[in-house]
């Protein structure tokens, strides 16, 4: 059964318009959070268990608390991260240009929580539409008064994956190239232009509203509860899926945390031509992939974690029987070749080297060597790195290798 | 000798418009992307007489603009046509045949990936994901997206239709 928050009010056609926004509820969550204090702001996303719904799954309360008070550090930034650019994932995209001001609101009080001044919206360059819908949706709120005394500024990527990252993207927002800060100190002590600045996915920020609006508890409730036995966070809420590959209706699809990827799948009306599952990649291109045994794994932070995987941001792609998972993981591995910054030679040489040995093997020139070095360079590239992508670089091809070993092992001398 | 003057990379008019990127932002330096993305639009490229005069108007070194220019794809050194068209080839587009695509845009607009057409209109790129899967395989005219790319719909771009 889907639940939905976000996409609640999607048929509606002029729902990116501040009018019909606020016909349906929109901004009430501001003006209750205007009402509270940052504290009482924090403590009640801290209970709602909201994760990060950009990939990393970091508890967001958590993060804002790592902030300096802000007698201590007046001068404090709020950004919006929207430079989705993972193969597979296409909901912020989508939440944008439907719903822009559900976003806005969120970055108002995520920026009354924080009690910053200067609240961005780093959107990828490619979004032409959703950049133009979020400009109009801005000026609609400023003249409307509800930025108060919040400045939203726009800034827009030039191409570049790596923006994603947090620390990469404050780096590119400061107007130099996009390479990854070796953390700590974390960006809410030391972030844009050095100040403490807290940077959210914009799903993220636009599920505050409605934590605000129907409180904390009723959050965590639709989601996946902490299991403290196990030391599990869980997981509160619901998430927005990207469904695409070969499936019958590729879109976007709200699932509350916890429902099975299964379902998921269905909803996006099951694998195209009546065919069978043989993978799923349940997070956007670089998490690694669930088998055809696996599609009962439900969809929250802890539970993929379980099974060798990750819920990124929510990038299902569906891979059917006829797929060969070698030219899969080649695809990925060049994706993440081209986009790696080249700052950590692990990640810059072996991201290459991967590509070229896939590439190879491809071409029916696989050698007896190649398996075994695909194996070792994955392993001298995870945790030797940097940041996120560099770790990916070294996980897709051996979860491929390990899950399908025929499609490996049939471009090789046997 | 009186010195001859540098040919000034803008109009007085392109001068405000970048100018008013200084000021956008709590800090100056943060305008400089959004200043360079405006110089590659009007210029299709970015050249080292705008590399400097941006440096300058943002109190910067060249070195630093340049490392921008070469690092960020969205930007050239070389002009790319009027109309910049990139294919989709991340993994969704992929499944869905963006190699046919690439086959077709290289016919139809008469030039190889990352060449610009003899009358400066066309070049096309293969381009990382688009976030676009739900219409893959995916195309991006300038800022336009036209997904689900046909033959048709490439024959359509390459006429300079929509």
């Amino acid at each position: 059964m889907s639940t939905k928050i976000l996409t609640q009010h999607f048929n509606e056609p002029k729902l990116h318009e501040l009018a019909t926004y606020r016909k349906l509820g929109g901004y009430k969550g501001l003006e209750k959070a205007l009402k509270m204090k940052p504290a009482e702001i924090a403590a009640e996303v801290a209970k709602s268990n909201l994760r990060g719904l950009g990939g990393a799954g970091f508890p967001v309360g958590g993060k804002w608390s790592t902030m300096p008070p802000a007698d201590k550090a007046p001068e404090r930034y709020v950004v919006a991260n929207y430079d989705e650019s993972e193969p597979g994932c296409f909901k912020d995209r989508v939440l944008g240009e439907r719903a822009p001001h559900q976003i806005i609101e969120g970055l108002l009080i995520a920026a009354h929580a924080v009690s910053a001044e200067w609240a961005f919206i780093f959107i990828r360059g490619e979004y032409g539409i959703p950049f133009k819908i979020l400009e109009k949706a801005i000026a609609e709120a400023d003249e409307a008064g509800l930025t108060g005394k919040v400045r939203v500024r726009l800034m827009r990527g030039a191409g570049a994956y790596i923006c994603g990252l947090d620390t990469a993207l404050l780096e590119t927002m400061e107007g130099k190239k996009a390479w990854p800060r070796q953390p700590p100190p974390f960006p809410t002590v030391v972030g844009l232009m050095g100040q403490p600045t807290v940077v959210n996915n914009v799903e993220t920020l636009a599920m505050l509203p409605h934590i605000i609006v129907n409180g904390g508890d009723w959050f965590a409730k639709l989601g996946v509860l902490p299991n403290p036995e196990k030391k599990l966070p869980g997981s509160g809420g619901t998430a927005v899926y990207s469904v695409s590959g070969d499936v019958e209706k590729p879109g976007v699809y709200e699932f509350a945390m916890g429902a099975p990827l299964r379902a998921i799948i269905d909803a996006a009306g099951g694998v195209r031509g009546g065919r069978k599952v043989k993978a799923v990649i349940p997070g956007g291109a670089s998490t690694p992939p669930l088998s055809a045994s696996e599609l009962d794994t439900p969809m929250d932070f802890d539970s993929l974690r379980s099974v060798g995987s990750f819920l990124g941001a929510g990038g299902v792609i569906v891979l059917d029987e006829t797929r060969d998972m070698s030219e899969v993981a080649h695809n990925i591995e060049r994706f993440l070749a081209h986009e790696s910054c080249g700052q950590c030679t692990p990640c810059r040489e072996g991201s290459e080297w991967t590509t070229r040995i896939l590439g190879r093997m491809l071409e029916g020139k696989g050698t007896s060597g190649d398996l075994p070095n695909l194996q070792r360079i994955g392993e001298n590239i995870t945790g030797k790195v940097i940041c996120a992508l560099g770790d990916t670089v070294g996980m897709v091809t051996r979860g491929f290798m390990k899950k399908f070993p025929d499609d490996f092992k049939s471009k090789v001398p046997a | 000798m009186t010195p001859v003057a540098a040919a000034k990379p803008f109009t007085a008019e392109e001068e405000k418009v970048l100018k008013s990127w200084t000021a956008h932002y709590p800090y100056p330096i943060m305008g400089l992307l959004e200043a360079l993305r405006q110089v590659q639009l009007w210029n299709l490229c970015v050249r080292p007489e705008h590399e400097d005069y941006v440096a300058s108007l943002f109190k910067t070194t060249r070195t630093r603009v340049h490392e921008l220019v070469t690092f960020f794809p969205m930007f050239t050194q070389a002009p790319t046509g009027r109309k910049r068209v990139g294919l989709c080839h991340g993994l969704s587009c992929a499944l869905a045949g963006s190699d046919k695509m690439a086959k077709c845009l290289e016919d139809k607009l008469g030039v190889p990936e990352g060449v610009t057409t003899k009358d400066g209109e066309f070049s096309w790129e293969e381009m990382e994901c688009l976030g676009a899967c739900d219409f893959a395989p995916a195309l991006l005219v300038n800022e336009d997206l036209q997904g689900k790319a046909t033959e048709d719909v490439v024959a359509k771009v390459a006429r300079g239709g929509k």
